[in-house]
């Protein structure tokens, strides 16, 4: 069946008074071919994208002028149950788009939805959980597996569909290198094999060499998409290391004996260390192996046996309450750290309550808003934020807290180059400054490793400080 | 599902039906009867014996709280109305119970749209949001955690708490609708349905019979 996606003419806003995202963009997908797009945060990856799957202007915005054609037909007159057959999408935020409760529900509630024939849905669900290599979690629950683990259900999801068009938008943001890399060759083979066309929005352009077709960029000067040369994608800087430095033996924060479960699943066997005070440090491992729940642990979020000191005094009888002003966790998840409704209420609020309100002082923090490009967003409502200014604001608010421990989960999940490079030398100045002991988890490691100063390795039960052992 | 179990579409109708009447019924012994089958029904089934005995509890101050104010500030036959609407509160109960505690939330939805054409937007719209009620509690410990670090606390009685679970989790059915259409989710569209469960037409008759039955004895034979 042939099968066309074409984008005429398009200006879409996102409210009647702003500024239009796009402005008379003019696209047409080239068909069979593995797609890039790459853009800076906020510049309308997602929404491009959404665009094309007919789910905007139905669930967000306004389309002014123009057409976006699916076989010639306008595509947001087209039934969902139609259009999933021709152009499905994975999200950005994995734990969301799930109906139901488990793996193999979600795939069969999928089929159900194009009125695949009844009796040949069990067998179709089985078959493509088994291709995905996901058949053991079949009856997991979807809400407690990790957000990668999410992500390539929500894959199998999409290929259940068997649509020709897969868009994924950031979809590896929770995903560590390995499984990217096993997802980002099935989609070739996908695409060689079944003829399928992938378009992947993509922050981080490592390993896409010698796999992408075609290369797209959103350029915010003209609000249009432009084609770059695939020679952009081997400019890469070789993988770095972190460079191993003599740090001094200063820890104010430690844990001893530390362990932790996840249902019956030992995360952590008892393990003692300590991290250095005014340095950033790199917590890397695999997807799933605990690290996200090692913060929890760390903010007394989650159960632990073991210790966690402060100063050499254990913590757990110390109240939430005055803990969350020594620990602070800046989660995976940036609207979870939200608590006002706009962005310039965020900043006010976190100056007034500031431990070091001495430091963060108006200029500093206006200096730090026009560094990390946040100026023109501070009226916005923070759940209207793009997936990277809310990252941007989120870590800027905390750091103004400055708590004495600051545990990152994926700071620059959807971040482009330069706003990862303007985040991490303003939490690096912070530490450095005010004294903090800095632990960031990042699966992104390109334009950031090179700036920290040393790495933590969490894997098969147990963290060690790479260099040592 | 056991074949020799009551159908879900049956049992919210014995459950609707007999409720119903139970309101304006003014009979001890009928509630009495109604509290002695459903319970025979949930040991049946095996229930939660550990859930019902808890749920009894639950259910204990408000049964005597209404009987106790009508012995208190009642008039005419005090006694009766005290045991009426104090048996009334276990008869709702265990009513609700063979619905709630045999079936699975999935399987009642289900099985309503198959058999009730009840429509199935709002079927996945419950079946998603009671998927997501693990993540909102979660989301309740999480909102406080965050406006700890933020140096403020709210208590539960505080509204902004509140506040801030709302707006979650209307930016996560907006996410989960966007979702659930990209994954091909058509309001008011055919579906296929691979749910499937018996309902033999004894069981309607049954029900029927059973709700027929109530209502002659209470409205009719009216014992005390």
């Amino acid at each position: 069946m042939s099968i066309s996606l074409k984008v005429e003419d398009l200006t879409f806003t996102y409210s009647i008074d702003s500024k239009p995202i796009f402005e008379r963009l003019n696209f047409e997908l080239p068909l069979n071919s593995f797609n890039l797009l790459i853009g800076p945060s906020g510049s309308g990856k997602s929404t491009i994208f959404k665009l094309m799957a007919g789910l905007y202007p139905q669930y967000s915005g306004i389309k002014n002028n123009g057409r976006i054609l699916l076989n010639g037909q306008e595509i947001a007159d087209i039934v969902p149950f139609e259009r999933a057959r021709h152009v499905a999408m994975l999200f950005q935020n994995p734990s969301r788009q799930f109906a139901m409760k488990t793996v193999f529900e979600q795939l069969v509630f999928a089929l159900e939805n194009i009125q695949y024939p009844a009796h040949l849905i069990e067998k179709r669900a089985t078959e493509v959980l088994k291709k995905s290599n996901l058949w053991q979690f079949k009856d997991r629950i979807l809400q407690t597996l990790s957000g990668g683990e999410q992500q390539r259900v929500a894959l199998a999801t999409v290929l259940v569909l068997d649509s020709s068009i897969i868009f994924l938008d950031e979809p590896f943001a929770n995903i560590d290198n390995v499984s990217r890399l096993v997802i980002l060759n099935e989609l070739k083979q996908l695409q060689l094999t079944q003829h399928k066309t992938i378009f992947i929005s993509d922050h981080d352009i490592s390993n896409y060499n010698g796999l992408v077709d075609h290369l797209y960029e959103i350029k915010l000067s003209s609000q249009n998409l432009v084609e770059l040369p695939l020679t952009e994608l081997a400019k890469l800087p070789a993988q770095t290391k972190v460079t191993q430095k003599n740090l001094p033996d200063n820890a104010v924060f430690s844990w001893h004996n530390l362990s932790f479960h996840i249902g019956q699943r030992l995360l952590l066997s008892p393990n003692s260390l300590n991290i250095p005070k005014g340095y950033v440090g790199l917590l890397s491992g695999d997807n799933g192996i605990g690290k996200s729940t090692l913060f929890a642990a760390f903010s007394h979020q989650k159960k632990y046996s073991g210790n966690v000191l402060y100063n050499g005094k254990s913590s757990e009888k110390i109240r939430l309450r005055n803990w969350a002003r020594t620990v602070a966790n800046i989660f995976q998840n940036s609207s979870d750290q939200f608590i006002k409704l706009h962005a310039d209420e965020e900043l006010d609020f976190s100056q007034s309550n500031s431990l070091h309100s001495e430091y963060w002082t108006a200029q500093r923090i206006q200096d730090a808003v026009n560094k990390l490009d946040l100026i023109q967003v501070l009226k916005h409502v923070n759940y209207q934020l793009s997936g990277g200014q809310q990252k941007k604001l989120q870590a800027l608010i905390i750091l103004i807290m400055s708590q004495p421990v600051m545990l990152f989960d994926e700071p620059f999940a959807g971040l482009d180059l330069n706003s990862l490079e303007n985040l991490l030398m303003l939490i690096k100045q912070t530490t450095k400054d005010l004294g903090l002991s800095t632990l960031i988890i990042s699966h992104q490691r390109r334009g950031v490793v090179e700036h920290i100063d040393y790495e933590l390795l969490m894997d098969e039960q147990t963290i060690k400080r790479l260099g040592e052992f | 599902m056991s074949s020799k179990r009551i159908n879900p579409t049956i049992l919210v109708i014995i459950m609707l039906g007999i409720g119903l009447q139970i309101t304006f019924a003014h009979s001890v012994s009928t509630n009495i009867v109604v509290i002695f089958v459903t319970c025979l029904y949930l040991c049946y089934c095996k229930a939660s014996g550990k859930l019902l005995i808890l749920t009894s509890l639950y259910a204990f101050p408000l049964a005597l709280g209404s009987w106790w104010s009508f012995i208190m500030f009642g008039t005419g036959d005090v006694w009766h109305t005290a045991w009426i609407y104090a048996s009334r509160v276990y008869a709702y109960l265990y009513l609700g119970a063979i619905v709630t505690l045999t079936v699975s939330v999935k399987n009642i939805l289900l099985s309503l749209s198959l058999h009730l054409k009840l429509s199935s937007t709002f079927v996945y719209g419950l079946l998603a949001s009671f998927n997501l009620l693990g993540r909102i509690k979660h989301q309740y410990k999480t909102i406080r955690y965050s406006a700890m670090m933020r140096g403020t606390t709210y208590h539960f009685w505080n509204p902004s708490l509140y506040l801030r679970v709302i707006i979650v989790a209307l930016n996560w059915s907006q996410d989960l609708a966007e979702a659930m259409t990209s994954q091909g989710f058509t309001e008011g569209a055919a579906r296929t349905l691979t749910y499937k469960d018996n309902l033999p037409k004894w069981q309607w008759c049954l029900a029927t019979f059973l709700i027929l039955l109530y209502f002659v004895f209470s409205f009719l034979v009216r014992p005390w």
